[in-house]
């Protein structure tokens, strides 16, 4: 098993314990402070998007120089704004994966050298295990809860029995939904990142072009959005082909209708079929405004409660993975300073043990 | 020189933890007034990411050394590895900042040519002139990231071309043209990564030409320590949040995209 035990005093003492938390998988470099594990003393997030948009899109190389760039200079902005020295620091999260290796590398090396030069646990955590705890930033978590996680890499269904216990019952077996979002828009002529453009004009649309449902075998709760994306460009060929200008309006919502429906479909089977007593709505694509008020509407008619964070904790930040890191701490759960940035990262083998 | 207002007495250690992982070799030292006090290389792994913070904390506990003992941090700035080079400055800059050290960057391909070169006076293998030491890394693609250094025995150390990327056997012809126009070159020494490029640096040591010596040698932190402590005491040291790798080059994706908007540009 890759952890350590030695329980430092401090982990189940009665003061107030700080996590200083690093994330750096794709192009946001960000640190936080939490005390506590869910109190928000700082999250500082130093966003790439400037620099990637003229590639249209994330250039892994660049990524990882970036993250170099900056990273002492978050680390400082973080604690500064936190308000508390690097003495307070009880223990040092970090992304461990997945992600972009170079760019993990990065908050991994850093994370290690916070561990040794403060001689303070340090914690690797699973990105995806970040973004579902984002919402104990937000409220309690009743188990067993469901969380739907969807960004610019995952779109998972999770199934969270008990505390810090990841099961997955859905993932995409091809583009992730932020990813399909992308390429749509690329498609429709929105820069990049394109997913937000999309929504709002789904939104603005009056008619959708019926687009086809990829549900895959009956009981599965696995997703496949690349036919999808490919019915989308296929439209937009077979106009121009009889000289019509094709409607983007009308893919865009015809696309969102498809990805919604599907992904809000299958999570409430879940949800029903696990006896789930919350739904988490988390990951960037969060932000789809079009998801959230389908997947609102769902959860009411079910009476099932919803939590989906603000949009701020829903992208990339590091202060949802002080979150999941917390699991780790208040069970003693440390990562040895060998620890391996992981692109690819089991979630499953990441759950608490105790 | 000192002063009378010097603060810390002459007498007083400069104790240096310096790390390189540009190369195969991940590589640490602690270097105290310019001598290694302990030294590692390991090959076992390219991902130095996994080992590095693990092998400082070994290294610091070999030489019962505590935060409070160690003066400055030495990195590797490159050039090398993309990747490897990330890793010891990504380290550096964390561990200077978090105790508050200066943090001195020295040139990775110095470091090789200057460990290399001691490596050679020490076994008082002498030559007499002016020598051209040419450190060598294998950048792919039949270039390599080198640059020139000259010595001679009276303990003279000049660098004579900037750290860059640089096509092998151009590199290769260049230095012999000049070495053979020059008065007081007496030879060659490539050093560093050569196995590869044997055969391309050797090319021209023609019968009338300056004689190359090819000399395959590892990186060695207590070369980085060393070069650190004389910027040290020069009060020189860089600044933590602005220091970078120095890639000598841009990346692919930057290098297409200027590419591009030349084309336009026409």
């Amino acid at each position: 098993m890759n952890t350590v035990s030695t329980v430092p005093s401090s982990v189940n003492s009665e003061r107030p314990y700080h996590l200083l938390a690093i994330e750096t998988s794709c192009d946001e470099t960000s640190a936080a402070v939490l005390r506590n594990g869910r109190e928000i003393l700082s999250n500082v997030i130093s966003s790439q998007i400037e620099t990637h948009r003229r590639f249209g899109g994330v250039v892994p190389e660049i990524a990882s120089r970036k993250h170099v760039e900056s990273i002492t200079l978050i680390l400082e902005e973080a604690t500064q704004i936190a308000g508390i020295g690097l003495d307070q620091v009880d223990a040092v999260a970090v992304t461990q994966g997945p992600g972009l290796v170079g760019a993990l590398l990065v908050g991994v090396v850093a994370a290690k050298s916070l561990a040794l030069a403060l001689d303070v646990p340090l914690i690797g955590t699973h990105h995806i295990a970040g973004h579902i705890y984002a919402n104990r930033l937000v409220g309690e978590i009743l188990y067993p809860a469901l969380a739907l996680v969807v960004s610019g890499g995952h779109t998972e269904i999770v199934l969270l029995e008990s505390e810090g216990v990841f099961r997955i019952l859905g993932r995409t077996r091809d583009d992730a939904v932020g990813e399909a979002y992308d390429k749509v828009a690329r498609a429709l002529q929105f820069p990049y990142p394109g997913g937000p453009h999309v929504d709002r004009l789904a939104s603005e649309a009056q008619e959708a072009i019926e687009l086809p449902r990829a549900w895959l075998e009956p009981d599965s709760y696995d997703f496949s959005f690349s036919g999808l994306k490919s019915a989308v460009l296929a439209e937009i060929n077979r106009s121009r082909m009889k000289g019509e200008t094709p409607s983007f309006g009308s893919l865009a919502r015809g696309f969102q209708d498809s990805v919604i429906d599907v992904v809000t479909v299958k999570a409430m089977r879940a949800a029903h079929a696990f006896g789930a007593r919350q739904m988490l709505l988390c990951g960037g694509v969060a932000a789809n405004r079009g998801l959230r008020n389908q997947l609102a509407a769902l959860c009411g008619k079910a009476g099932l409660p919803l939590i989906v964070p603000p949009l701020s904790l829903c992208t990339d930040n590091a202060a949802m993975i002080g979150a999941a890191a917390d699991l780790k701490w208040r069970r003693a759960e440390f990562t040895p300073l060998e620890m391996k940035a992981e692109p690819i990262f089991s979630l499953e083998e990441w759950s608490v043990t105790k | 020189m000192m002063t009378e207002l010097s603060v810390q007495p002459p007498s007083s250690p400069v104790t240096v933890l310096a790390f390189d992982t540009s190369t195969a070799s991940l590589a640490a030292a602690i270097v105290r007034d310019g001598m290694v006090v302990a030294s590692s290389q390991s090959f076992t792994e390219r991902n130095h990411s996994v080992h590095i913070v693990a092998e400082l904390k070994r290294l610091l506990a070999e030489c019962g050394l505590k935060p409070e003992n160690v003066d400055a941090i030495a990195v590797g700035q490159g050039p090398g590895s993309y990747t490897g080079v990330r890793i010891a400055v990504t380290a550096g800059k964390t561990l200077a900042w978090t105790w508050n050290k200066p943090l001195i960057g020295v040139s990775s391909l110095e470091a090789l040519a200057i460990g290399a070169w001691e490596l050679r006076i020490g076994r008082h293998e002498l030559t007499t002139g002016t020598v051209w030491i040419v450190p060598i890394m294998d950048a792919r693609r039949g270039q390599v990231y080198t640059s020139r250094f000259a010595a001679d025995y009276t303990g003279h150390w000049e660098a004579l071309d900037s750290d860059g990327i640089r096509i092998a056997a151009d590199w290769t012809g260049i230095l012999h043209e000049q070495a053979s126009a020059s008065d007081g070159v007496s030879e060659i020494w490539f050093v560093g990564d050569i196995a590869l490029h044997e055969q391309t640096l050797g090319m021209s040591d023609r019968q009338d030409g300056v004689p190359v010596r090819m000399l395959a040698f590892s990186m060695e932190a207590g070369a980085v320590g060393k070069l650190a402590w004389s910027r040290y005491l020069r009060g020189e040291k860089d600044d933590i949040h602005t220091f970078v790798p120095n890639y000598t080059q841009l990346t692919e994706a930057e290098v297409k995209l200027q590419a591009a908007a030349l084309v336009r540009r026409d």
